[in-house]
């Protein structure tokens, strides 16, 4: 059974929420990912090393994996389109398959 | 004599010196047949021969085109010269003078010589099957967005039944619902505002007691599938963080916090208010009627324990006990400013903007396999949640629980102005410099010799005063000193 008093504790003076970024739960995976995968995509082009390549996707997929969704699409759009053409090259360059290292 | 000059084409190869024709024609007069019988097994012997063959097979189509008659035998002769091709080496090489192939190698050595059959490059085999490594590549990124499209899915079927099964709960305690604070004035969305695929937040506001309550749903990372590989190594919670932003009238001069053992020994470090204002160690609950795993650490000595303490948590002791095995950690502060912040050296410090707080976070059960069930279990917390908002307001402190606090105030106040006494001090010796250096300037720059005398003049005087303000300070000092 709910009083009246019960009832609307609701005030109309609501406060928006701050909007100050806390630094304590950012997460800097996606900006390492990133970073990383641009490295990785570099050195397979210009070294020609097919599993920097390989690498170097796979960094730019976890990457987004774990991007917040106020970052920049084209950013990762970027870093993704990098590696992809890294992957590419090598292959062209040198068609053949890929050596495991044992 | 046309087949006479072919033979001798043929024969001549393994003998120059073998030219006399008529000879030949003498010795293929013997037996009709014997030339191309001969010849047949010559040229059936050549392919395994050092000397390279050369013209023989295309002869002896030109052979086989001249004379219909033999065409037939002399096939007959092949295919037995080729079957019988190796015994009949030796045969054959018997037939003719040893003399005759001096200083020649002899065939059969070279027999001996291992043919080397190159393999062909992989990439111009044409089967898929050299690239293994590649496909095995291409499947794991296949596997990673398979994960990623389940993960995502997943957590979001969480959040929304933590929602749903919350909304009602929510929307009668709050005005204002879900704010994601794009727009300038408060609007309730009424939804989570999603900030990243495991992490939802919630804004609620409009309610006596307290400013505002902003909820987060830290889900663990189900859409990265390394991170679901590092979980089957070491489980994780998913969290529900809760955080009440209270009104200055709203709470008394208290910092208490309660947790798991392993929360309070973190947050006692991490936390500026709990480092500063909580130094003894965390209390095992047991003191206080709440289960073992939990432990307490409060601003209060033993003195006014019995007091607030004691207060707060017979209040809530059922809530706790009844479901320890959600609650991580309970945090009510009046000086809650974050975590420790790592200062830089050399930088004037102000101390931290701090505001009257109560934060919860509660472990949603499960370890990780959570079903969407499972967000109804975490009803009750939140009606514990705004209970402790109303609980909070009334809980007064005793006369020497409000001394003991406001002394601990001013202490830790007088610690920080101390640590960063220096540093002012250089601050304002630096400003001080500064104006000095500007004046100077001024001074400097002015045209007019006689504007400038005066200026001088003018800052002379007000250094002499200082002087003299200083001067009165120390007699005063020393005055009172006596």
């Amino acid at each position: 059974y709910r009083t009246r008093q019960d009832e609307d504790k609701r005030r109309l003076n609501c406060y928006p929420p701050s909007t100050e970024a806390n630094p304590t739960l950012e997460d800097p995976t996606p900006d390492y990912m990133n970073l990383l995968g641009m490295i990785f995509s570099m050195c397979g082009l210009m070294l020609k090393l097919k599993w920097c390549a390989w690498i170097a996707v796979y960094c730019s997929f976890i990457s987004f994996a774990n991007s917040r969704s106020s970052e920049d699409t084209k950013q990762m759009m970027s870093s993704f389109m990098l590696s992809i053409s890294a992957v590419v090259m090598s292959y062209l360059q040198n068609p053949q398959p890929m050596s495991p290292p044992w | 004599i046309h087949i006479a000059n072919v033979t001798c084409v043929v024969l001549g190869r393994y003998n120059d010196d073998f030219d006399d024709g008529e000879d030949l024609a003498d010795f293929a007069d013997d037996n009709d047949f014997a030339e191309f019988e001969d010849v047949s097994e010559d040229t059936a012997a050549e392919p395994e021969t050092a000397p390279p063959p050369r013209g023989a097979p295309p002869a002896q189509p030109a052979e086989d085109d001249e004379d219909e008659a033999t065409v037939e035998l002399e096939e007959d002769g092949q295919e037995d010269g080729f079957e019988d091709s190796d015994t009949q080496d030796q045969d054959m090489y018997s037939k003719y003078d040893p003399d005759e192939f001096d200083g020649m190698e002899k065939p059969s050595q070279s027999l001996k010589d291992p043919l080397i059959i190159h393999t062909v490059p992989a990439h111009l085999q044409n089967s898929w099957e050299s690239y293994y490594m590649e496909i095995l590549m291409v499947t794991g990124l296949l596997a990673y967005i398979m994960n990623y499209i389940i993960g995502k899915n997943k957590n979001s079927r969480l959040a929304t039944a933590w929602f749903n099964s919350h909304r009602e709960l929510l929307e009668s305690n709050f005005a204002l619902v879900g704010d994601d604070g794009t727009s300038k004035d408060a609007v309730s969305t009424g939804k989570l505002n999603q900030e990243n695929e495991h992490i939802y937040n919630l804004w609620c506001s409009g309610r006596v007691c307290c400013e505002g309550m902003l909820i987060q749903l830290k889900f663990v990372k189900r859409q990265d599938l390394l991170n679901v590989l590092a979980r089957m190594m070491r489980p994780v919670c998913d969290q529900v963080q809760i955080k009440v932003t209270l009104n200055d009238e709203d709470m008394d001069t208290f910092v208490f916090a309660v947790g798991t053992k392993k929360a309070m020994a973190r947050m006692q470090k991490e936390m500026q208010d709990l480092s500063e204002f909580c130094s003894d160690k965390p209390k095992s609950g047991a003191k206080y009627g709440l289960p073992e795993l939990l432990a307490i650490l409060t601003e209060m000595g033993e003195v006014t324990d019995g007091d607030l303490c004691c207060g707060l948590l017979t209040t809530m002791v059922h809530y706790i006990t009844n479901h320890a095995d959600k609650i991580e950690s309970i945090h009510f502060s009046d000086q809650f400013s974050g975590t420790k912040v790592v200062q830089e050296d050399g930088q004037p410090l102000k101390l931290p903007e701090t505001k009257k707080t109560l934060l919860f976070t509660f472990n949603v059960p499960g370890m990780g396999n959570t079903s969407p069930k499972d967000m109804d279990t975490l009803l009750p917390l939140m009606n514990m949640v705004i209970y402790s908002i109303d609980k909070v307001k009334k809980l007064r402190l005793n006369r020497e629980g409000k001394q003991k606090a406001d002394k601990n105030r001013a202490r830790v106040e007088e610690n920080f102005l101390k640590q960063t006494h220096n540093q002012r001090q250089e601050a304002a010796q630096t400003r001080r410099e500064e104006k000095k250096r500007a004046e100077k300037e001024r001074i400097m720059s002015e045209e007019d010799p006689e504007r400038q005398r005066r200026l001088e003049e003018a800052a002379q005087r007000r250094d002499q005063k200082k002087i003299e303000k200083k001067q009165m300070k120390m007699k005063q000092i020393k005055v009172k000193a006596m």
